[in-house]
């Protein structure tokens, strides 16, 4: 079953394989086997063999896990809530979906990436597609990142198992406690799972508290479902995650309500045909909070006549809805050749505003100065996406795909068009653009261990509602307010990517090179006319187009086993940009390896993680950027379990930071180090 | 199955449909008493006229934009609409022990034609009635109907708004008094406005000619937070007194427009500014 929802590393192999020709069949099976045991993005998390190198410790959360695959980085903002960045590319250049559903964060500033909506517990599995590949949940230049819900697990003959376990991290009290539950019966199954996080504010390795550090959060997901026969599939999903005061040290100001909420209905049916049919509904509120917040640091300047105490506080609320449904078959009309077609469409609503109220001493407060960072709009966007998949001869296969968007912006408010009347934009009503890609792609199996996959393709991906229609957005990286631009073109890129992959029984290995090409860049571009809003800010940028930017990525990946109770990992990953007159992109990391040794003997393991990284010092200046200085970092952990007939008891007990380490990495904003040593304790028990 | 498939395209159709509704503008309507109320009604004596005035809100310091209309005074429902019209508004400030002192104020007489059958002209009240300080209103009519003329008196009261639109300022190169209105923006939004001043030369108590010589210059900012606004247009020289321009605001709250009054390139006004609030 697992196989079923487990989508190949760039070729997009349907999990509708099955169902084909027996010449087929055999080499896609051979290819997800490939790709999964080669510790490809798209593992299933479920899957302890290999997991288990990609979480830390066995409560990690979305960052830890997201920190250690191929080709991610993380934007750090706070001790919660890192968005993913992939090669290089991160926000709207990225596609990140729940099993194809969209889901849009609700912060202007990118503090609520959708992944800080989902748990590890939530996951079944985590698909990477890379570069401009990947087109199937929507067009994107950097990459897809695709995270399917977990389901309730039917496993043996107990109609009813449970799973309880409680953590502990020292290094910010942090205090865990995750549930898991299912239940099946002949046609039906349920299944609920739960998680509670409390974090205090970390300390660094020289025992430095950071302030707003903390956080806390719940999630809830249950999910029903209904097989009527053999072939149909019935899935209702319901997700809520709440979290309350989360602190972002880099960032001015904090979090006091993150609340997202989802529901999904899902038909499959597994003929020859294969159908699968989803709806659903989402929706965020966003709420930042300045109220822990010494007002006064605003104040670059008194203005004239004032006294020097001023109250000043900020409502920050935003709302993002998407609803939306797609469509999706799977038709192997020959015995050579698979084609998929999907159709969806999605409508986001958003609007996200300011309200400043600011009170001098002695004076009656002001009046509340209020605008929309962004203004109401909705945006819709419908879809087409066609693959084919011929396969050649048992070694060769090419896959051809394309997708076309219809996006139409629609302002529900004069709200917005007035405000942007104030930069000369004449922006009407409703604007509509079609964007586009295609790839192809080519996999080839050289002999029995040696296969290479080449991609080429292209994209253009739709500028976000901030980047069109932002206004005045503080960026807490730069010090620069933010505003959109109507008039910005699609960003379009063209994308080459190869990979190389051996594999042995104890020896896998996988090399990858991606090329992005990419012109009208979308970036902010310093405007001097326009004086600045915050008093914080140093000046305006304006999201513009400009003419090009390169990126290149490599990775290497490493998975050996010397001996039967060792293995050991090597993930490194390097990405390079620069624009077109060859400065640095901004927010690149450097060199990252991470190398994982384990020992395993029954149920018994212990695992050693050494995390590093080369200094940056290709930087851009010019977006405030600083060398960062290499580290590296050493972890510890071990796990133990005791089995009884129906129950497992699992202790792990587990280091981080081993050796105190005072650190920070280069896409963290603000420059704050990063926890010191913790110890970390596990216990679960399930039956 | 298929029926499914059916149930489910629709609803995906129902969701692009949802969606896609959206509320229409209004259509802006074409009376021009429209938002406005009947501030004053009497009678020119002599011109067989009734005269109305209407406006926006009561009369008040600065440019009001005041409309004429005038009825046939014989059968009370005609309205005339070839008249020629003239304010004279008359301030009389009586002084201890002294004459009482007499003074107009800037007018803009409305056209012979009118528009949609009324007359839109304006007064600039540069200052407020008070216990000592009476202001009239007359409005002398030239019916050229009957061909007669005659004159309607009201005696009204002028409000002091917080924030004033007018200011009378003493040239700081060759001592001229002049009668700066802004015109515009009357409800100022976030967003682009239209501003729009006037000026006036008080060049005696009773004679008050526009002037079109001066150059405007205006710098939005907002106290409170040390700002400004970008793409704000200066104001330039439209005729009979008019200068106009565009200011925008970034958001709501307390604004403030700086102004600077050049003459030949050179500064004429020190420390103008109106404040607006949104
Ligand atoms: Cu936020």
């Amino acid at each position: 079953m697992k196989k079923y929802f487990l989508l190949s590393l760039i070729l997009i192999f349907s999990e509708f394989a099955h169902a084909e020709t027996i010449d087929t069949t055999k080499m896609t099976c051979t290819c997800v086997d490939l790709e999964e045991v080669n510790i490809s993005a798209n593992l299933p998390l479920n899957d302890n063999k290999v997991a288990g190198f990609f979480r830390t410790n066995q409560f990690a959360s979305m960052d830890n896990i997201n920190a250690r695959l191929e080709g991610m980085s993380l934007i750090k903002r706070g001790a919660y809530a890192m968005e993913p960045q992939l090669n290089g590319f991160s926000g709207g250049q990225i596609n990140a979906t729940i099993d194809g559903m969209k889901m849009f964060g609700a912060c202007t500033d990118k503090m609520d990436p959708i992944t800080s909506y989902i748990e590890p517990t939530n996951l079944k599995t985590l698909t990477i597609s890379q570069g401009t590949s990947g087109c199937q949940n929507g067009c994107s230049l950097g990459g897809t990142f695709d995270m399917t819900l977990q389901e309730p697990d039917s496993k043996g003959l107990i109609p009813f198992y449970s799973s309880l376990g409680f953590g502990y991290e020292s290094i910010s009290r942090s205090k865990n406690v995750l549930f898991l539950s299912g239940f099946s019966h002949q046609k039906w199954a349920f299944g609920v799972e739960g998680v509670y996080r409390k974090n205090e504010n970390y300390k660094t390795g020289e025992n430095v508290t950071i302030p707003f550090s903390q956080f806390q959060k719940a999630n809830l997901h249950s999910v029903l479902k209904y097989k009527p026969n053999s072939k149909s599939t019935f899935k209702a999903d319901f997700l809520l995650d709440d979290a309350r005061n989360v602190g972002y040290p880099a960032l001015p100001m904090d979090v006091g309500v993150a609340r997202a909420s989802l529901f999904a209905l899902e038909y499959t049916h597994q003929g020859k045909i294969q159908t699968k049919a989803k709806m659903y509904v989402n929706s965020i509120l966003h709420v930042m909070d300045d109220s822990q917040r010494d007002s006064l640091y605003i104040l670059k300047t008194k203005p004239v006549g004032k006294s020097d105490t001023v109250f000043m506080r900020m409502d920050m609320p935003g709302k993002s809805s998407t609803l939306g449904a797609y469509l999706q078959f799977v038709i192997p009309w020959n015995n050579r050749n698979k084609l998929m077609l999907k159709v969806d469409n999605y409508t986001n609503r958003s609007l996200a505003e300011m309200t400043m109220h600011m009170r001098y001493a002695g004076f009656a407060p002001e009046l509340p100065m209020y605008m929309q960072t962004w203004p109401e709009n909705l945006r819709n966007v419908s879809g087409i996406f066609i693959q084919n998949s011929t396969y050649v001869s048992e070694n060769l296969r090419m896959t051809v795909d394309g997708r076309i968007d219809y996006n139409i912006d629609r302002l529900q408010s004069k709200y917005g068009q007035e405000q942007a009347s104030i930069f000369n934009y004449n922006l009407s009503k409703q604007q509509s653009k079609l964007i586009k890609s295609i790839n192809f792609s080519t996999q080839y199996q050289l002999v029995s261990e040696l296969s290479i996959l080449a991609n080429i393709g292209y994209s253009e991906r739709m500028p976000t509602v901030g980047e069109r229609l932002g206004y005045y957005l503080y960026n807490a990286y730069d010090g620069y307010d933010y505003i959109g631009n109507p008039y910005l073109k699609a960003e379009n890129s063209k994308f080459a990517r190869l990979s190389l992959t051996y594999s042995k029984s104890n020896l896998q290995l996988n090399i990858s090179q991606s090329f992005s090409f990419v012109n009208d860049y979308i970036m902010g571009i310093t405007n001097s006319e326009i004086p600045a809003m915050n008093f914080y800010a140093k000046g305006i940028r304006v999201y513009s187009n400009v003419p090009s930017a390169k990126l290149y990525s490599t990775d290497l990946q490493l998975l050996y086993s010397p001996t039967k109770n060792l293995t050991t990992f090597l993930l490194s990953k390097f990405t390079y940009g620069e624009l077109s007159a060859r400065e640095p992109l901004p927010l690149i990391s450097p060199l990252k390896n991470t190398i994982v040794v384990e020992y395993h003997k029954k149920t018994f393991s212990a695992q050693g993680e050494c995390e590093s990284a080369l200094a940056q010092n290709r930087i851009n200046t010019a977006y405030n950027e600083t060398s960062t200085p290499g580290f590296t970092v050493f972890n510890l952990k071990s796990n133990y379990s005791i089995s009884s007939q129906h129950a497992t008891l699992d202790l792990s007990v587990g280091i981080t930071n081993l050796f105190n380490k005072i650190y920070y990495e280069h896409l963290d904003w603000g420059r704050i180090n990063r926890p010191g040593r913790s110890i970390n304790l596990f216990v679960n028990y399930s039956y | 199955m298929k029926s499914n498939i059916q149930k489910f395209i629709y609803t995906l159709a129902l969701s692009i449909v949802i969606f896609s509704c959206q509320k229409e503008d209004n259509i802006i309507s074409s009376n021009s008493l429209d938002g406005l109320s009947k501030l004053k009604e009497g009678y020119a004596i002599g011109a067989s006229a009734k005269v109305e005035i209407w406006g926006k809100k009561n009369f008040f310091v600065g440019y009001n934009n005041l409309v004429v209309v005038l009825y046939d005074s014989l059968n009370l429902k005609e309205k005339i609409t070839d008249a020629h019209i003239h304010f004279m508004p008359l301030m009389t400030m009586s002084m201890m022990g002294q004459m009482p002192m007499v003074h107009a104020a800037p007018v803009e007489n409305p056209s012979e034609t009118p528009v949609n059958d009324v007359f839109p002209g304006a007064v600039a009240f540069i200052m407020p009635s008070t216990e000592t300080g009476v202001w009239q209103l007359r409005v002398a009519v030239h019916n050229h109907k009957y061909d007669k003329e005659g004159t309607a008196s009201f005696n009204i009261n002028v409000d002091s708004p917080t924030n004033s639109s007018l200011t009378v300022f003493t040239t700081t190169t060759d001592s001229l008094k002049l009668v700066l209105s802004m015109v515009q923006p009357t409800t100022p939004k976030v967003g682009m406005n239209d501003i729009e001043f006037t000026i006036h030369q008080k060049a005696g108590m009773m004679d008050f000619p526009a002037d079109d010589s001066y150059a405007i210059e205006i710098t939005p900012e907002m106290p409170s937070m040390g700002h400004g606004s970008p793409n704000n247009v200066n104001p330039t020289n439209t005729g009979n007194g008019h200068y106009k321009g565009k200011v925008n605001f970034t958001m709501t709250g307390e604004w403030k427009i700086n102004v600077v009054v050049k003459k030949n390139g050179v500064a004429v006004s020190q420390n103008l500014y109106f404040n607006v609030v949104i």
